[in-house]
């Protein structure tokens, strides 16, 4: 069942264009120029129920503008969105029923309040009657580990206790759809794993399709079974992880340190990275040369130390942006 | 004192761009004027009459004058900000630096003003004369002298609230002094010349700030005299120096508080 | 429908109750907020006095009249500020992009984005109403009537502000506008009707309705009359109606954070 439909989806803002000086400043002030920018152009994808998406794309690539018109909070200029069957640019508060939503950067909850009774509070936004409510917080109160600060005030919380309750926050109403823009920014390495395995345990538990954007490859590649790619206000590359991976797969990379010097040349299925005589990084196409053989062309006797590894998701994703905006 | 200067001009430049917003500003002026020319209107029976001295005429430029002073001073932005500094430790940082931290705020303060003064002395002797159709009976050289006065006006009020500020360093908060202050100096000083309180508390108000900050200009504006222009001068001129005096107390006082307390 | 007012209802309450409680937290800056401003309006008696030792009364109102005027000035300013403050920042809000928070509760955009804060020293405005009621002599009917005016006229210039507001979707320099209207409308409020004439007089009951919010109410409260009544009543509709047409309205025009100044 799909629960998103996107289609030919496409904003354009109109920016204040700002010259340099005093003169530009009131230059600005009396005849203020405009430049119309696409935010997003022709963006279409489907999401399915349960699926885990992440919606990624270097800054400025019209990724929140596109989450912001999922969930009502911009108006389209062109195309149609589906979330649940409902238009959000229609329905908006019908929509908002079903919707959770977390920005990383932007709090919700009110600070002065503890996390109990902020949840409280996002029970009567929804219209949920007390005692489910309080059935609810019970439920999510375990499953997001908050026991020992559900009654301090938020403003006395960690920022990773913080994105908890943010969270949560945004699970009271039972949503179909969580959307979570950048849920990890910030948080420390230990912290972000933990707010993932919540998520995880979260979307087994409640089914619930989430649709995540993140700068953090860890919670991309952790969470998602999907990528999409967007640049430039465009779908770059709509695929699975595993294929995303695959494709870049076969691609090793070998980072050797040397006794003596060689002199490597670029041949079929051999890329130089690095060549400092003494320490060399090259990267092996398995298709067409296999590593023993790249291996033959360093000399295994000469070599000091190796190290063999595939090529990291970061450097697949930031590859995948350049190419497009070489195009 | 090329420094100040400097930074002087350097705020004059940035709030140019403010300028949309000063002359938006500049209708809640012309509102406030505009009740007071009909009040005034409404109270005197004809324009010969005379109430406390005044005729209506003088009265509305009595606060014309008394306004533009008041309204071009920004001063609860001021003492905010000086509070701030100090209830941050801002100010700590700016003890190192070659500059004297009173005349720096005074100078910075001065030039993100005084556009909005020069606005505003424009406009309002415009709407002044739209209102009443003349000007009071003024040379070259009074107009002059006004003018020292009026800027001497705003360099003791800049003073005074720098002052109110640095109290921040004794009391947690001092901006429940500066709402006192400008009470005093609206209700006693602003609508109402000295001549209209009392008889009992008027030579109380010539001793007060409301004489040199607004009185003092507005007076001089509506009916020049040369002995009250020395005398208002002289009363200014001694209330910039114990301003200047009583500032740079509270900051090397505070300064060894803040010292003491390791910032 | 019914069942969708009582929940806005519900959540308003509550909004209130939390800004409120957020205010509380410093309970000696609370109480002196709120005795500040009491002590700030009655300061202004100083300028009645003065007036009145000139004449006997001003624009038409006797010295009492004219405190009712002025309590009614600082009731009406006191209720807008205390229930719906954001809506003096609402320009902020829109500009900044800071309405995405409400836009994705199934609640009213716009009375969830002015009532979640609340002004403290607007209780010492609505204290000192009051406390102006009391001088002006207390009666049953007369403190329901100034209640019922008090709220509309806070009513209405909350409208007010949210119809200027609300133009910020359009053109992001209008906050300025906003800020001078309202600090226009409560300069009017404080002085008494009478002096005005003319045109002045008519824009007054009209495009600047401080006639409406204060000056019609004091005539009511001297002497009931129905129709004036009534008039205030559509009128506070007829305004509140324009304001959600009009902010409504903007918010397609809404481009959350992404308004952003391109330099060359």
């Amino acid at each position: 069942m799909k629960v998103i439909e996107v289609k030919k989806l496409s904003k354009k803002f109109r920016v204040k264009l700002k010259e340099k000086g005093l003169k530009g400043s009131l230059k600005s002030i009396i005849k203020p120029k405009y430049k119309e920018i696409k935010a997003v152009k022709d963006v279409s994808f489907e999401v399915e129920k349960g699926e885990m998406v992440a919606f990624i794309g270097p800054n400025g690539a019209g990724k929140s503008t596109t989450i912001k018109m999922m969930t009502g909070i911009l108006y389209p200029d062109n195309g149609s969105i589906k979330v649940l069957d409902i238009d959000p640019k229609k329905d908006r508060k019908k929509l908002a029923y079903q919707i959770g939503t977390v920005f990383g950067q932007k709090e919700q909850l009110w600070t002065h309040l503890t996390p109990y009774d902020n949840f409280k509070f996002f029970g009567a936004i929804y219209d949920i009657p007390d005692i489910k409510v309080e059935k609810k917080i019970d439920e999510l109160k375990t499953l997001f580990e908050l026991d020992e600060f559900i009654n301090t005030p938020v403003r006395n919380l960690s920022l990773g206790q913080r994105i908890r309750c943010e969270i949560v926050a945004s699970l009271i109403h039972e949503p179909k759809i969580l959307f979570l823009d950048e849920p990890t920014i910030g948080l420390d390495p230990v912290v972000k794993e933990n707010i993932r395995t919540l998520i995880k345990r979260m979307n087994k538990e409640y089914k619930t399709t989430i649709f995540l954007t993140s700068h953090d490859v860890g919670d991309i590649e952790k969470l998602c079974k999907r990528v999409i790619i967007i640049n430039n206000g465009q779908v770059v590359l709509d695929d699975t992880m595993e294929n995303l991976k695959y494709h870049y797969l076969n691609k090793k990379i070998i980072d050797a340190k040397m006794k003596e010097m060689v002199n490597l040349d670029d041949e079929d299925g051999i890329t130089i990275l690095k060549d400092k005589g003494y320490n060399i990084k090259i990267e092996v196409d398995t298709n067409k040369k296999s590593v023993s053989d790249a291996l033959k062309l360093l000399n295994p006797d000469n070599i000091i130390d190796i190290n063999i590894s595939n090529v990291p998701l970061e450097d697949i994703i930031s590859d995948i942006y350049i190419k497009d905006d070489k195009q | 004192m090329r420094k100040y200067l400097y930074i002087f001009k350097t705020e004059i430049m940035s709030n140019l761009q403010y300028i949309f917003n000063i002359l938006v500003g500049f209708i809640g002026f012309f509102i406030v004027l505009f009740i007071f020319l009909n009040l005034w209107n409404y109270m005197y029976d004809d324009p010969s009459q005379l109430i406390n001295g005044y005729t209506k005429n003088q009265m509305i430029w009595y606060v014309i004058i008394t306004e533009i002073l008041w309204m071009t001073l920004e001063g609860r932005t001021y003492c905010k900000k000086i509070c701030n500094d100090v209830r941050s430790g801002n100010i700590a940082y700016n003890i190192n630096k070659p500059y004297n931290y009173i005349l720096y705020s005074l100078s910075n303060h001065l030039g993100s003003v005084s556009i909005k003064f020069i606005v505003y002395i424009i406009l309002g002797m415009i709407m002044g004369y739209i209102f009443m159709g003349s000007f009071p009976n003024l040379n070259i050289l009074s107009i002059l002298a006004i003018l020292i006065t009026g800027i001497l006006a705003t360099v003791i009020s800049i003073l005074l609230i720098t002052f109110i500020g640095l109290c921040s360093f004794i009391i947690e908060d001092a901006n429940p002094f500066y709402w006192l202050y400008s009470k005093f100096i609206l209700i006693l000083g602003t609508v109402f010349p000295i001549e209209y309180f009392p008889k009992t508390i008027q030579p109380i108000l010539t001793f007060s700030p409301v004489y040199v900050v607004s009185y003092g200009p507005a007076k001089l504006f509506v009916d020049f005299n040369i002995n009250n222009f020395i005398s208002i001068i002289i009363a200014q001129i001694i209330y910039i120096i114990i301003g200047y005096f009583i500032c740079s107390l509270m900051y090397k006082k505070g300064v060894r508080k803040l010292n003491v307390n390791g910032g | 429908m019914l069942m969708e007012v009582k929940n806005q209802l519900r959540v308003f309450g509550l909004s209130v109750k939390y800004a409120l409680m957020r205010e509380m937290l410093n309970k000696v800056t609370f109480i002196t907020n709120i005795l500040f401003m009491i002590l700030n309006n009655a300061c202004f008696i100083v300028q009645m006095l003065v007036l009145f030792s000139l004449k006997e009364d001003v624009g038409g109102y006797s010295f009492r009249e004219m405190l009712l005027l002025w309590g009614m000035a600082a009731g009406t300013y006191g209720v807008s500020r205390f229930f719906f403050k954001n809506s003096f920042s609402l320009s902020d809000t829109i500009n900044n992009g800071k309405l995405d928070a409400y836009l994705v509760q199934p609640k009213n955009v716009l009375i969830s984005s002015i009532t979640n804060e609340v002004e403290t020293s607007a209780i010492g405005d609505i204290i000192y109403a009051y406390i102006m009621l009391f001088a002006y002599g207390f009666t049953i009917p007369r403190f329901i009537l100034y209640t019922i005016f008090i709220i509309c006229g806070g009513l209405i210039l909350t409208s007010i502000s949210v119809i200027f507001s609300s133009l910020s979707f359009w053109f992001s320099k209008s906050d300025a506008i906003t800020e001078r209207v309202n600090s226009i409308m409560i300069h009017f409020a404080t002085y008494p009707d009478g002096i005005f004439k003319g045109i002045v007089k008519i824009i007054l009951f009209t495009i600047i309705p401080v006639g409406l919010a204060n000056y019609l109410p004091v005539r009511i409260i001297r002497e009931f009359n129905i129709n004036l009544f009534l008039i205030v009543i559509i009128v506070t509709i007829l305004l509140i109606v324009i304001s959600f047409i009009m902010f409504y309205k903007g918010l397609k025009k809404y481009s959350s954070s992404n308004l952003m100044i391109a330099r060359m």
